[in-house]
This record gives C-alpha cells, sequence and structure tokens, in this order.
C-alpha cells in the first residue's frame, strides 16, 4: 500500500471507508479458501473491524454467514491470525446470536493456547457464554485466575465479572483462588533479562481481583469490612487502581452505614498522604463529600487534612490530577465555600494555568468561596480573562455569575455590569449571548434594585441582537417588568423601534410586550399612545401580527372599560398553569377522547401559580440545581452505580430537595387518575390532597411497597402500591391490613379494602383502604400487614399450576402516619413577617430532641412532615453555626386558610432545641400542625 | 526420494489440497473422543462440544482436515454452516443407546438430503462397542436404515474409541473411496 493511500485511509473523517459489499464478498471468498491465507485472511478482518467500528452494521443475515466462515479460521493455527479473529467475534456477537458455536474453539485455545493469544481468548469467552453454556467455563477460568502470568490472570479476572450478571453460581466458585489473586504480585515471565526500562509488572491483576472480589461481596457488610482491613495491612496493594478500588469500597461501606466513618479514620488519613496522587484525590473526595452528608462524624482535623491534601494537588505538574483536585474543590464550594478559602491564593494563580479547562474551573471555584470583600475584584479578574476563551468556557463562567448573583444579591452592581460589559462587548454565539441574558432576567426578577439598570440596557442591547430568540425573551422581560418601572415610556420607544425595523416574529413579541403598558398605573398617559401604536400595527402585512394586536386592543378595551378580570389577567399574566400538569392533562384528553371533543378541555383542572408562587418555585428549582450539583458526589464516587442503596423517600433519610420533582409529579398524576377511575371511590368527591409516595420497605425487599395518603372532604384512602421482586412466585389476593395505633379512640372508620388479585413476578399493583373521617382533622398512625397467598408460578404457562392452593402468609410492612402537614399544601409569601403578624390564632410549642441530628436534617424532616413551602432561603440551615430560623408557609388544603410557622432551632451539647411559633387562620389546624410537627 | 512422489501428488490432488471431513452424530456419541484418537491415539477426556473442533491432521501422506461438530439439540442447526466442500463424513452413533436410534437415523438422512453433501462419502461408527448391549454394526446398519441409502458410497465400522477398535479401518475405508472418487 502507497503511503499515499495510507493516508488516505487513516482519514476517518473524509468518508473514505472502504465499501461495505466489497469488503464482505472479499471475507466471504478468502476465509472459505483452502488452505487458509493467513496474512491476507487478517488483513480483512482488520478492514472488516474498522466499519464495524465506524458504525456500519450488516444484516443478520450476512452479519451470520460472516461469523461461520470467520469460524472456520479456527483450522488455522496461526497466533497473530487468531487474535484477530476473537476480535471478529467479539464485534459480530452484538449482530449474530451464532457466536456460541465459537465456545469449544476458544475454550481450547484457552487450554492450550500460546501465553500470546490465552488472554485474547479468555476475554472473547465473555461475548460466546451465556447462561447455560457459563459453568463449562468454570475449571478453566479457576485454573486461569491462578495462573502466574499477570495478563492471563487478568484476562479471566475481567471476563469472570463480565460474566457475574451471567451466571453468578459459577464464578462463585473461585472465591478464594480470587481472594489469593488479590495479594499474589504476578510478574510477567522474565524474557529479557533484569530491564530497568521495562518493569517487571503493574501488578494489575490486583486490581482486577479485587474488582471482581468486591463484586462478590458486596451484599455482605462484614466480609467488605474484613476486606479492606486485610487489604490495606502491610502496604500489599502495589498497584495504584487496587488502592484507588480500596477507598472506594470504603466509600461505598460508610455510604450504608455512616456510623462506620469513625473506624477508618486513621486509614482515611494515612491514605491521605499516599505516594499516588490518584489514592490521595480519591480518600479527599471521600472524606468531604462524606462530610457534606454527616458533617458530624467527620473530624474537623481530618477534613482539614483533606482540604489540605487538595490543596497541594493543585501544584502538581501532572495536569489530570490539578484538574481533579480543582473539581473535587469545586464541589465543596457549592455547598459550603468557606471550607476552602485557604486555597484561595492557589486557585488564583490557577487562573493562568495553561489549560483552559482548569484555568475556567479555577474561576468558578473562586466565584463560589468569594466573600462580599472580593467579589469586585474577582469580577475585575474575569472580565479580562472571558474574552479569550471559547464560548463553552465562558457559558460557564456565565453560569457560575449568576450563581454568584443569587447568593450575593447586595453586589448587584458589579456584577451586572460585568455581564452588560460582556453582552455588549464580547464575541460569542447564540449559547454564550443567551447564558448573559438568563443571568440578568434572574437578577432582575430577583434583584429588584437592578430592574432599572438592566432594563435599560437590554433596551440598548436589542438594538443590534443577531438572535430572534433571545430578541423574543427581552422583549418579553419588558413587557413583563416595563410597565411597573419608574419610567415605563422609555421601554415604549425601544419596543416600537422593533415593530417597525423588525421581521414578524419579533413584531409579534412586540406587540404583546406594547399591550401590556395599556394598564400601566405608573404613567396613564400611556394609555393613549399604546391604543394609537397598537392600531397602527393592526395594519400589518403579516397575520400574526395584525392578529394579536387586534386582540390585544379588544383585551385593553374590556379591561379598562368594561373592567372585565379576564381580560386584565390575560394581559398582565397575572398566573400562570403548571406545565407538566397541563401536559398530562391535555395528553389524557386527547387520548381518552369519547366524542370528537364536542366537550372543550378544562382548563381549570389544571394547576395554576400566581406569579409569586410561579417566583418561589422557579427560585426553589435554582438552589436545588445547586443542590443536587452537590449530591451528585454522593453517587459517583461509590464504586458500582448499582451498589448504590436506592434512596428511600421517607421522612428518616430525606436528604433535602427531591431530585425527580417531575417525575414525582407525574407520577402523583397517574396514581390519583387511577384512584378516581375506581368505582367505589367515586361517591368520596373531589380529591383534595395526595401525599408524595413513601417507601414502606427496603428497597431490596421481596416486595417492594410504597404507600400514598390521600384525603378527601369525608374521607381518607390509603394506597399500597406493591412489587413482586420474587421470580417464581405469584402472589394472590394481596391486601393490606390497616390497624389504627390507638385503637380505641379510632376516629376513622374503615369502609372497604380493594385487593390485588394476583400479582406476578415483577408485577406492580395497587390495593387500597378507604376510611370514613368522623372529623374535619384526623391524625393517626396506622400498623401495616401485607397479607396473600403465594403460588409457585409453572414455567410453561407463567401462571401458577393449576389447583395449586397455595399458602396463606404474611409481611409485616412500616407504619404509615396521617398527621397534620397531610391537610396542607405548600404556598407562597412575598411578605413573610407582615403575613405572620396578621394571622389571628397562634400557637406555641416547645421540642427537644436528643437524637444527634444536624439542624440540617431536622429541617428536612420538619418540610417534610409539614407540607410547607420554607420561604426566604430558610431551608438551609448555614453549616457553621449552632441556630437557624426556619420560616414555612402554607394553606389548609381543605379550606385554604392560611398557616404560617417560625421554628427557632438552637443546637447545643445536650441536643436541639425547637421553638414552633405557629399562627394560622384556622386555630385547629394551626394547633395540630405545631404540636405534631415532630411526629 | 520421497519428494518426487508427494509433489507427483500435490498435482494429482491439486497443490496443498486439504480433505474436509466431518464427524457428527447426536451428542455424547465419542466424536470428539475419535477427532483425538485420530490425531493423538490418545483417549482425552472430553466435555460436550459447544460449537466445534478442528484438526488438521495427516493421514497416509494425506492432510485431513477434520471438523467434529457438536451434537446437541441446540447446536444441529448449525452443521448445514459447515457443509461445503466436505469430502466425507463420519457418522458417530453410540450402540448403546436404543432409545435414541431413531432419531439419529432422521438426523442422518435428513444431512444426507443436502445439496451439497450430494458427492460426500459416509463412514458410520457403530461406537462403543465395548460396552455390553451394544448393537452390532449390521443391527445399527438396519435401525439406520442405511440400504435405502442411493448413489452414495457408504460402510458401517463398528468401533471403540476408547479400546482404539475399528477407527483406523473405517477411515482406510473412507481415504480409498475418496480418493478414487476424487481421481
Ligand atoms: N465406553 C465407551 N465410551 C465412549 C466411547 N467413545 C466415547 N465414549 C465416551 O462417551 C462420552 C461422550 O464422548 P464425546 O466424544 O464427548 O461425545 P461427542 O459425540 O463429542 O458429544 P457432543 O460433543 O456433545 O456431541 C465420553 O465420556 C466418552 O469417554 C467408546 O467407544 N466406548
Ligand atoms: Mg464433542
Amino acid at each position: 500500500m502507497s503511503a499515499h493511500t495510507y493516508k488516505k485511509f487513516e482519514n476517518s473523517t473524509s468518508g473514505d471507508l472502504p465499501d461495505k459489499m466489497t469488503i464482505y464478498q472479499d471475507c466471504m471468498n478468502t476465509f472459505n479458501e483452502s488452505p487458509v491465507n493467513s496474512k491476507r485472511c487478517r488483513l480483512l478482518i482488520s478492514r472488516l473491524l474498522r466499519l464495524l467500528a465506524q458504525g456500519e452494521t450488516f444484516p443478520q443475515n450476512e452479519a451470520t454467514a460472516l461469523f461461520f466462515s470467520i469460524s472456520k479460521l479456527f483450522q488455522h493455527q496461526n497466533d497473530p491470525l487468531r487474535q484477530a479473529v476473537y476480535l471478529a467475534i467479539k464485534e459480530l456477537s452484538g449482530i449474530s446470536e451464532d457466536v456460541l458455536m465459537a465456545t469449544s474453539s476458544i475454550m481450547k485455545d484457552v487450554q492450550n493456547g500460546s501465553d500470546l493469544i490465552k488472554p485474547d481468548a479468555i476475554r472473547s469467552l465473555t461475548y460466546v457464554l451465556d447462561e447455560s453454556t457459563a459453568f463449562s467455563a468454570e475449571r478453566l477460568l479457576k485454573s486461569a485466575v491462578v495462573s502466574r502470568h499477570p495478563s492471563i490472570s487478568s484476562a479471566a479476572l475481567c471476563t469472570s465479572y463480565h460474566l457475574l450478571p451471567i451466571s453468578e453460581v459459577t464464578i462463585r466458585r473461585f472465591t478464594n483462588e480470587t481472594q489469593e489473586a488479590v495479594l499474589d504480585l504476578k510478574q510477567f515471565p522474565n524474557q529479557h533479562g533484569n530491564s530497568e526500562y521495562y518493569p517487571n509488572s503493574t501488578y494489575i491483576s490486583q486490581y482486577h481481583a479485587l474488582g471482581l472480589l468486591y463484586q462478590l461481596k458486596k451484599t455482605d457488610k462484614m466480609a467488605l469490612l474484613k476486606l479492606v482491613r486485610h487489604f490495606s495491612e502491610n502496604n500489599s496493594m502495589k498497584n495504584q487502581l487496587a488502592k484507588v478500588e480500596l477507598v472506594k469500597i470504603v466509600n461505598d461501606l460508610i455510604y450504608r452505614d455512616p456510623q462506620l466513618f469513625s473506624q477508618f479514620r486513621p486509614l482515611l488519613s494515612d491514605w491521605l498522604s499516599n505516594k499516588f496522587e490518584s489514592v490521595q484525590l480519591e480518600t479527599a473526595k471521600l472524606i468531604t463529600s462524606f462530610a457534606t452528608r454527616n458533617s458530624r462524624l467527620v473530624a474537623p482535623e481530618l477534613y482539614a487534612a483533606a482540604i489540605s491534601a487538595l490543596q497541594s494537588l493543585l501544584t502538581v505538574p501532572r495536569v489530570s490530577s490539578r484538574f481533579a483536585a480543582l473539581r473535587i474543590l469545586n464541589r465543596i464550594s457549592m455547598v459550603s465555600p468557606e471550607k476552602i478559602v485557604v486555597c484561595n491564593p492557589e486557585l488564583e494563580s490557577l487562573i493562568n494555568d495553561s489549560n483552559r479547562n482548569i484555568s475556567t474551573y479555577a474561576i468558578t471555584t473562586l466565584l463560589k468561596t468569594g466573600t462580599s470583600k472580593n467579589i469586585s475584584s474577582l469580577i475585575s479578574t474575569i472580565t479580562n480573562f472571558i474574552h479569550d476563551v471559547s464560548d463553552d468556557f465562558k457559558i460557564i463562567i456565565i453560569d457560575a455569575v449568576r450563581t454568584l448573583s443569587l447568593n450575593f444579591p447586595q453586589e448587584w452592581k458589579s456584577i451586572l455590569n460585568f455581564l452588560i460589559d460582556v453582552l455588549k462587548n464580547s464575541e460569542g454565539g447564540f449559547k454564550f449571548k443567551n447564558s448573559i441574558v438568563e443571568a440578568l432576567i434572574d437578577i432582575v426578577s430577583f434583584v429588584p434594585q437592578s430592574k432599572e439598570l438592566a432594563l435599560e440596557n437590554l433596551c440598548d442591547f436589542i438594538e443590534d441582537c443577531e438572535f430572534n430568540e433571545i430578541l423574543v425573551r427581552i422583549l418579553h422581560l419588558l413587557g413583563k417588568e416595563g410597565p411597573s418601572a419608574p419610567n415605563p415610556s422609555l421601554y415604549v420607544r425601544h419596543i416600537y423601534n422593533r415593530v417597525v425595523l423588525e421581521n414578524s416574529i419579533i413584531r409579534s413579541a412586540a406587540v404583546v410586550a406594547l399591550s401590556k403598558f395599556a394598564l400601566t398605573k405608573n404613567d396613564p398617559t400611556l394609555y393613549e399612545s399604546i391604543i394609537s401604536l397598537l392600531k397602527r400595527i393592526a395594519n400589518d402585512k403579516d397575520d400574526e401580527v395584525r392578529d394579536r394586536a387586534t386582540i390585544a386592543l379588544e383585551f385593553i378595551d374590556s379591561a379598562r372599560n368594561k373592567d372585565d378580570v379576564i381580560a386584565q389577567n390575560l394581559i398582565e399574566s397575572k398566573y400562570f398553569y403548571d406545565i407538566p400538569s397541563l401536559e398530562s392533562k391535555l395528553s389524557s384528553y386527547i387520548s381518552s377522547n369519547t366524542d370528537s371533543f364536542a366537550t372543550a378541555f378544562d382548563v381549570n383542572q389544571v394547576r395554576k401559580f400566581t406569579e409569586d408562587e410561579m417566583k418561589a418555585i422557579n427560585l426553589k428549582r435554582k438552589q436545588e440545581q445547586i443542590f443536587n450539583q452537590k449530591s451528585e458526589t454522593t453517587l459517583d464516587t461509590t464504586p458500582e452505580a448499582e451498589s448504590v442503596p436506592e434512596k428511600r423517600a421517607d421522612a428518616n433519610s430525606f436528604a433535602g430537595p427531591n431530585l425527580d420533582d417531575h417525575q414525582e409529579d407525574l407520577l402523583a398524576t397517574k396514581y390519583a387518575d387511577e384512584l378516581l377511575s375506581i368505582e367505589q371511590i367515586k361517591p368520596f368527591g373531589q380529591l383534595v390532597n395526595s401525599s408524595r409516595a413513601i417507601s414502606l420497605t427496603e428497597p431490596e425487599a421481596e416486595f417492594v411497597v410504597r404507600g400514598v395518603k390521600h384525603l378527601f372532604k369525608d374521607n381518607v384512602v390509603l394506597q399500597f402500591n406493591i412489587t413482586n421482586t420474587l421470580t417464581d412466585i405469584a402472589l394472590d389476593n394481596v391486601s393490606v391490613v390497616c390497624t389504627p395505633e390507638i385503637s380505641d379512640e379510632a376516629e376513622l372508620e374503615e369502609l372497604f379494602t380493594l385487593q390485588v388479585d394476583r400479582l406476578l413476578p415483577s408485577e406492580e399493583a395497587a390495593c387500597y383502604v378507604a376510611f370514613k373521617k368522623l372529623d374535619e382533622i384526623v391524625m393517626e398512625g396506622f400498623l401495616n400487614n401485607l397479607t396473600f397467598t403465594t403460588k409457585e408460578i409453572n414455567p410453561d404457562t407463567n401462571e401458577p399450576f393449576d389447583g395449586d392452593e397455595g399458602f396463606q402468609d404474611e409481611y409485616e410492612i412500616d407504619s404509615i402516619f396521617l398527621n397534620a402537614g397531610d391537610y396542607v399544601k405548600s404556598s407562597f409569601t412575598g411578605n413573610f413577617s407582615a403575613t405572620f403578624d396578621e394571622l389571628p390564632c397562634e400557637e406555641v410549642a416547645v421540642f427537644n430532641i436528643q437524637e444527634d441530628l444536624s439542624i440540617q436534617e431536622v429541617v428536612d424532616k420538619i418540610i417534610l412532615n409539614s407540607s410547607c413551602l420554607p420561604v426566604e432561603s430558610t431551608q438551609f440551615a448555614p453549616s457553621d453555626s449552632n441556630s437557624h430560623t426556619l420560616k414555612l408557609f402554607g394553606k389548609s388544603a381543605l379550606t385554604g386558610s392560611k398557616v404560617a410557622l417560625q421554628i427557632k432551632m438552637i443546637k447545643s451539647s445536650k441536643g436541639l432545641a425547637l421553638k414552633v411559633h405557629g399562627k394560622g387562620e384556622d386555630s385547629l389546624l394551626c394547633s395540630d400542625l405545631v404540636n405534631g410537627l415532630m411526629q | 526420494m520421497g519428494n518426487i512422489f508427494s509433489s507427483m501428488f500435490d498435482k494429482l490432488w491439486g497443490s496443498n489440497k486439504e480433505l474436509r471431513i466431518l464427524i457428527l452424530g447426536l451428542d455424547g456419541a465419542g466424536k470428539t473422543t475419535i477427532l483425538y484418537r485420530l490425531q493423538i491415539g490418545e483417549v482425552v477426556t472430553t466435555k460436550p462440544t459447544i460449537g466445534f473442533n478442528v484438526e488438521t491432521l495427516s493421514y497416509k501422506n494425506l492432510k485431513l482436515n477434520v471438523w467434529d461438530l457438536g451434537g446437541q439439540t441446540s447446536i444441529r442447526p448449525y452443521w448445514r454452516c459447515y457443509y461445503a466442500d466436505t469430502a466425507a463424513v463420519i457418522f458417530v452413533v453410540d450402540s448403546t443407546d436404543k432409545d435414541r436410534m431413531s432419531t439419529a437415523s432422521k438426523e442422518l438422512h435428513l444431512m444426507l438430503q443436502e445439496e451439497e453433501l450430494q458427492d460426500a462419502a459416509l463412514l458410520v461408527f457403530a461406537n462403543k462397542q465395548d460396552q455390553p448391549g451394544a448393537l452390532s454394526a449390521s443391527e445399527v446398519s438396519k435401525e439406520l436404515n442405511l440400504v435405502e441409502l442411493k448413489d452414495r458410497s457408504w460402510s458401517i465400522v463398528a468401533s471403540s474409541a476408547i479400546k482404539g477398535e475399528g477407527i483406523t479401518e473405517g477411515l482406510d475405508w473412507l481415504i480409498d473411496v475418496i480418493k478414487e472418487e476424487q481421481l
């Protein structure tokens, strides 16, 4: 092959792939030749692999034909060719199911092949073995695991790791061998004498063995503990990945049982000064992320040691270590920036790091550790920096600045000026400009003082902005905020300019924005001019623009001259629909259409929010985003994503706002729809409130049960969603027996139970227990027992055997509590203290918590128990203070009466003291809520 | 010198031509045992074959390319993928397995109907003769309906792979037939 064509072949973007059909034909011809031409076959296989690597595929029949002709190459003993054959089998295993036909031949190579191909043969077993054949490789794998040759042993360990989900029984049989392999320092057979240039081994098989061993033992906490103790002794781990894995195992253990942390303390502080940077990093990551969840359990000295390890890693020569250390610090900066202020000098010098990833991260981290003192100097540093990095980095920086503006509202001026400067003076694409505009919108919405300056500059900006979408957003913002600004007429001029100069998309947006100024109270004279402008626009050549102008004129007329509230609301956008709920209601409207849409969609079913509520929700979301970024740290440090115990969403382990709010919302809608379609439930009338689903079993239990409390005006329905996780047992007549805890004074009368007739393996279904409520607010705890009949499944029919009577059985699940919070919906108030003072009824209670809980844990629990909305960002307790005040606001789900709580917390050596001060319109609700808060 | 003869031979047989031979039969019949008996002259411990074993062996100056395919029900459908260019089929029967004679017969005739095997010679080993109660070669022949075969050179030989009896006799016959037919 000439140099020229070689180059052409290498250039994968030029589209110069070898022709698929030619390759296929060549393969079929050459592979079936006798005798085999090994060089040519190897070359052809490599071309084939290249095709596959580029994403080409073959239809099943061709893939099968290819596989069989490749399998015939096993007749030729030639190591390089055999290696190519394994690779081809690996690739084809995804397309053709016939690869199992290579099993015996591969196993023969594992047994008799040369040391060169043995590891490859072993690895290719992963792709050909299945449940029914895996056992036949047991002996081979076992003897390969104990092989003296590191590559062979590693290959066997990796293959076993991959076969584990396919045939766990087989792999478990060589747990002992695996355990020995961890400590076995295998060396390559000495071929060239002792060479100082080529190390004899990296001891990577230690890592592979440890990885497999962890998988084999991960369900057994005691075994893992023993394992860590055993392998951390005597510096027996030579391989750095193996050491890192050990750190990850510790992380997994303390994630499952935080109390174990203390016993690992000496080990961890030792690891912080390990010779491998990666071990230091992993350990520092473990300590700091554990501390965000369990700050009480981490001694300040250890935390400080972790930070100082990270600090010194910031100045090492290895780029990846610098980056990794910075990344961990950046995560800490989102939760407790005060803890890493010590690193600021190093961070500041990293701004000039030649690696852009590092410099950008350094800046965003600094922005988070920023104090009100150094913000302005930081901003000026970034101003110089931002102009010469790429858009992606610019966006990251802008996002950090945006968070800054939420955290330091008082610094709005320098932040705003910075944003305006980059908006006007920095080159960049749509995403970048959009991120700036979003940051500005945030500042305008949450920092009212900034409004005038921001809007004025945005007006300037739209005079020559090339992006339609951004223009539309700004016009919308002007329409929303402009009318209440001191000088509304200023904006009207800018908006109208757009109508004159721009395309129809922007003109339409401008019309809507303009119409909002017609009712402005700050400048009544505007009414006349808006009307005349709109009338002029009503002759626009574009339909949409014209229509919008005409509608706007109609609305303004009705609102102003006929006092039509609906029209006024429409102009001023007084409320917003909840988009997820709107979406699901609309799609069920469309799918359940029975009368060709003769009945109109009833928009009143959809949840509505007022502007203040919407703002609160948005603010909460933004804060949650920050929160979620930090909770990621806890997730990806565990060795396997699947080993992370599923979070139980109950009060005991509620860890801040939920990740999947949207998902939960949709689920709640689904549950409600299912419930309301049940005949027996219909007489209960409208559903007043539903709780979030609560786990009532461990997530790994045989039957996983989640409970939901549904509240009606005079009834309560408990829903139990049961998942049968057994593989070969069906459950018949599944129901839940609920026994009130205080049975003699039960204010609830059980009406009926709806059971699940049959629950097959891995199915989920709901059963319900309905009660009549004898009082308006009834609080009660229920002991719950799952009752059912088990029947074995006939594997042929996947149904129970005919005539099987089954066994009656029961299973205790966690209790469910109906508390005052279930009668409350969260709501927003713009001015908490004023609202609080106005409310007539009052209740005060004092609690003392002996349990060793942090303030944040108590805050989380109270928010969940009360169903109220935390306001004024009081849901975040400062980590460096012993006291905190939580402010909550909500409304009765039954009557809509307001209730507000102010909870003062003080932590001392004796525990945590709470003083709950509740006020409300309804004295009963207020006192129930206050007194039942810590249940 | 031997070289001259072998190069003359090469000309007759096409240069370096290898003969493809398939060993087929139900699972546990003794196919793999026979293959390695032929190759290394010893009894090896076997496992049920998932897929195939292929070995090249020299026999009487000939290069034989012998394919031993697994006989399990799940693997039988794949036999046909290896029929092309086959000079001969060795069909191995476990002579003690009376219950499955009809299955063996069915698989044999099904295979022989294949277009690609029309010119292939057939050698049947009535294997495991060392076992008490093994059917004799003629009994097996009857069970398999061999007399019905038309237009095909075939033979049945009583064998014991374990004791090494009958195997070379069978193969000698097979090689003679192939040489004859291809000359
Ligand atoms: N007594 C006796 N046992 C034999 C003879 N030949 C094979 N066996 C045994 O029969 C069993 C199966 O032999 P294999 O050679 O593995 O059978 P196979 O036909 O290759 O089976 P599959 O690979 O599953 O199709 C083994 O235990 C052999 O030792 C024989 O002539 N006499
Ligand atoms: Mg076999």
